[in-house]
């Protein structure tokens, strides 16, 4: 049953953005999100704690602010995936920081690169925008709604962006990309049962280790993305540069050390803008 | 290829996957005829196994040759031809 509402309360959403122009569209998801904020109180509880323990709000007044400005901001993020050609078509709306050596990656056609963010800013237009240079798979698990999940990948804006699964039968399929100079992109900030604890904002969560490994093992570079909203529709992208970790012989040293590396990088970035992150996932377990 | 040194790099072959994987496998029962696709490795659990490998012999792989192995022979050829 809660299955079925939510497909019709994103229906609902998809159609106000479908007749409305941009910024009204975007201003109605905004609203959704603050509804969403109002009635889902469990979540809403998660966000908070989450806030308060990551320390970017003083007191709890100010980490409900937050929250509600993050639920309003990922209304948004789906009106602007929706209609990511006004932002990614104008140089106006999105700035773009590259680094050099990331930049030398990116114009090689036969260099893989492995890119890592988290539900921070607009990461769907960050992988459309990076799909001009290469094609790029993005790892990710099922959404746990199934129907939601169909309608989503249904209306995407594609250019060479694909999702792909993050357990595949296929051992060789990660490698096989790379090896092809593809890219391939993980958000790494959700509670990963089969990860190891790193640091995040001062506490252990169990984060992610595939980019790390994949670094290590395909030799692949690796870097961190994030797409902060600046204004409405208007976007700055940027690249740390390449996060190099040499092989040490032992495997468990080496992936804590990328994973700790990742975990402040995004971090960093959150602390910026603590209202345009997920605050409602359950992170520290 | 060398049958005594194959047997050699297959023991340790064995003795890496033994640590390495996630799910447990009758691991002395892998022979050089055994389909890879068997072990039950996934696109995740195989990178630690590859860590390991290299580790153990001492060698860089070229990802792009191993995910044309299809056998453990394969890939024993593959770790001899990397100077196993």
């Amino acid at each position: 049953m809660l299955h079925f509402l939510e497909y019709w309360a994103a229906r609902l959403a998809l159609l106000g953005v479908d007749l409305l122009p941009p910024a009204a569209a975007s201003r109605w998801a905004a609203a959704l999100g603050s509804l969403w904020w109002t009635a889902d109180r469990p979540r809403c509880r998660v966000a908070i704690s989450n806030i308060l323990r990551a320390g970017v709000a003083g007191d709890r007044r100010q980490a409900r602010a937050i929250g509600r400005g993050a639920a309003r901001h990922m209304g948004m993020v789906l009106v602007e995936s929706m209609k990511s050609e006004l932002v990614l078509d104008d140089p106006e709306r999105l700035r773009v920081d590259i680094p050099d050596d990331v930049a030398a990656v990116l114009e090689d056609p036969d260099r893989g690169l492995i890119v890592v963010s988290g539900h921070l800013g607009n990461w769907e237009i960050a992988g459309q925008w990076l799909s001009r240079y290469k094609p790029v798979a993005g790892i990710s698990r099922p959404m746990n709604n199934p129907r939601v999940q169909e309608l989503a990948l249904s209306r995407r804006q594609r250019r060479r962006f694909r999702m792909i699964p993050k357990y595949d039968p296929d051992p060789g399929r990660f490698l096989k990309l790379l090896g092809d100079g593809e890219i391939l992109a993980l958000l790494i900030d959700q509670h990963a049962r089969r990860g190891i604890d790193a640091p995040f904002f001062g506490h252990p969560a169990k984060t992610h280790t595939t980019a790390a490994m994949l670094h290590l093992v395909a030799r692949t570079p690796l870097t961190l993305l994030v797409c902060r909203r600046t204004a409405p529709m208007t976007f700055e992208l940027s690249l740390s540069p390449l996060i190099e970790q040499p092989r040490s012989g032992d495997r468990d040293a080496d992936v804590q050390a990328i994973v700790r590396t990742l975990n402040a990088h995004l971090e960093a970035a959150i602390r910026r803008a603590p209202d345009q992150y997920l605050w409602g996932h359950r992170r520290w377990r | 290829m060398d049958v005594e040194g194959a047997s050699e790099i297959l023991s340790r072959l064995r003795d890496v996957l033994r640590d390495s994987a996630v799910e447990e496998h009758d691991w002395d029962a892998v022979v050089g005829e055994t389909p890879i696709e068997s072990l039950g490795f996934d696109s995740l659990t195989i990178l630690d196994v590859l860590y390991d490998v290299e580790e153990e012999f001492g060698i860089a792989l070229d990802p792009k040759q191993v995910v044309k192995t299809r056998t453990v022979g394969e890939i024993i050829a593959l770790l001899e031809q990397n100077g196993a």
